[in-house]
């Protein structure tokens, strides 16, 4: 755990996020119809969702952690990262709403990604809400452990399995494949990997600094 | 108080004037023009508001354990 | 092959217990059919319904959606019902695996039994084609297979998290989506009578997460059971 208490790679973070603001508006993108300088957007909308899935997968881990061993610190862990998760898909999906205004022309236009991506977020309130309901904290923990787990591959089919599936007006979907495939030229790819590493990093960031709050909160209402 | 109630009031009407005025063609606005640069913009304003409020959160968390102390 | 042993030995039990009283499965039967009963009247009252372009995609959907409540129903109580004492005395002959896995098989047993009942009455008061009938039946017993998986394990949840239904339908309602989202694809499908093959990909990915739910049912219940 000696990690997050490090300050390494939070500034290489910082740097990785400053340097896409900067080549991500600057660099020459390829021209497309409708979706003009929007294309952008992948920069900023995509690595939020990159942000979220990572904290989840930090959280899942602590969840297997927490089982094994039973340490209270490994659930804190995991619910602190659950909910800088929520924040960054609130991001996602209220970034990818303006964007898909000015492509799709309807903030929500019924998409089968926008759905799944609305029915994952009841997966994690539902682990919240569960949360709430156990009075006793290792009952709680133990319990949210295992729901956190059950719901985590459930969430992976539904965001990243499903829509791929169906006719889709997201990138990535049915017979509409990603930007990957046509037109992420190499200039591109210069901007789009470290936003998304930059992202990640800023996530867990963000999470270790509540996981350490609360630490300290826990602590206190132990004496 | 009564009078800056009533001069939100008024603010709100004229608000609602304005914003009636404006609202005609909805394909050549602001967000659409110069490539739809604006768009970007506002994304990233977004995200950045979120991030702000986020820290506030935080920060009001942090203060609340500082005064226990 | 101990843990087969024990599971078919519980298996049998539960099959026992359910035998003598019939309370589960008379219960959801009637619920079934009475649900089914008042959608037919309540349809009934817009007489033009029947003709309409709607009217099979309606008859699809209300399908699955009276399934999804009266599994929701029938599986919340196969943890709920017991009482603690029974369950700590299966913790001590058995194996935490077999425990779920042969709860998992009867309501899988019991579920399929009920849903093939369940659409015969459907089929009685709402009359529709149905093009691939042998087809239907099969993606309903899939159906049940993969509703009985998945709210076994969150019954388990909720059973340990206070005793509430609520908690149950919240908790496996965003789960059980994409399986529903699947089996009402899969489903038109066969009333459409599409070539099978065609839906080969999605029963799939059905069949993948119902792997993937047994598994880490399996994985996650003895941390449950362990109190």
């Amino acid at each position: 755990m000696k990690f997050i208490y490090q300050t390494w790679w939070k500034v290489i973070a910082v740097l990785l996020v400053l340097s896409t603001l900067i080549t991500g508006l600057l660099f020459d993108v390829p021209r497309l119809p409708i979706i003009h300088e929007t294309i952008r957007n992948l920069y900023f909308h995509v690595p939020m969702w990159m942000g979220m899935l990572t904290v989840f997968v930090v959280s899942v881990f602590y969840s297997v952690k927490y089982l094994q061993t039973g340490k209270e610190e490994h659930d804190l862990a995991a619910v602190e990262c659950v909910n800088t998760g929520l924040v960054f898909y609130t991001l996602g999906l209220l970034t990818g709403m303006l964007w898909a205004k000015y492509t799709w022309g309807e903030f929500w236009s019924g998409d089968p990604k926008q759905n799944s991506a609305a029915i994952a977020f009841l997966l994690y309130c539902a682990y919240l809400v569960l949360r709430n309901s156990i009075d006793e904290e290792q009952k709680r923990a133990k319990i949210s452990a295992i729901y956190n787990i059950f719901a985590f591959p459930v969430m992976v089919v539904l965001i990243f399995v499903l829509p791929r599936m169906t006719d889709s007006l997201h990138p990535g979907s049915g017979g509409n494949p990603a930007f990957g495939k046509y037109d992420l030229d190499n200039g591109m790819k210069l901007a789009f990997y470290p936003a998304m590493l930059g992202w990640s990093f800023i996530a867990l960031w963000i999470a270790t600094l509540r996981y350490r709050i609360r630490l300290i909160e826990n602590k206190k209402n132990a004496i | 108080m009564r009078k800056l109630t009533l001069l939100i009031l008024l603010l709100c009407c004229f608000f609602g004037a304005f914003a009636q005025q404006t609202q005609t063609v909805e394909m050549a606005d602001v967000m659409r023009s110069s490539g739809k640069i604006y768009v970007v913009i506002a994304v990233i304003a977004i995200i950045f508001a979120g991030i702000a409020i986020y820290l506030f959160s935080i920060d009001r968390r942090l203060k609340r354990i500082e005064k226990e102390k | 092959m101990k843990l087969m042993g024990q599971t078919i030995h519980l298996l049998k039990k539960e099959i026992l217990l359910e035998w003598r009283s019939k309370y589960a499965f008379n219960g959801v039967l009637l619920y079934i059919v009475s649900t089914v009963f008042v959608c037919y009247i309540s349809f009934n009252l817009n007489p033009g319904f029947k003709g309409s372009n709607g009217y099979p995609i309606v008859w699809n959907i209300l399908f699955w959606i009276i399934m999804l409540f009266a599994s929701v129903n029938a599986i919340a109580k196969s943890f709920l019902q017991e009482n603690k004492g029974r369950l700590l005395y299966y913790y001590t002959i058995a194996s935490p695996q077999a425990i779920i896995l042969s709860k998992t098989i009867y309501n899988a047993l019991l579920m399929g039994l009920l849903s093939v009942l369940a659409l015969v009455v459907y089929m009685l008061f709402f009359t529709n084609t149905v093009n691939d009938l042998l087809y239907y039946f099969m993606i309903v017993l899939l159906g049940s297979l993969s509703f009985s998986t998945v709210f076994t394990m969150i019954s388990a949840i909720a059973s340990k998290a206070g005793n509430n239904g609520t908690l149950m339908a919240i908790l496996s309602f965003p789960v059980i989506i994409p399986v529903i989202l699947l089996l009402i694809k899969l489903s038109k499908a066969a009333m459409d009578g599409l070539d099978r093959s065609l839906s080969y990909s999605n029963i799939g990915i059905l069949a993948a997460i119902n792997v993937i739910v047994v598994a880490s049912s399996l994985l996650l219940f003895p941390y449950l059971w362990r109190d």
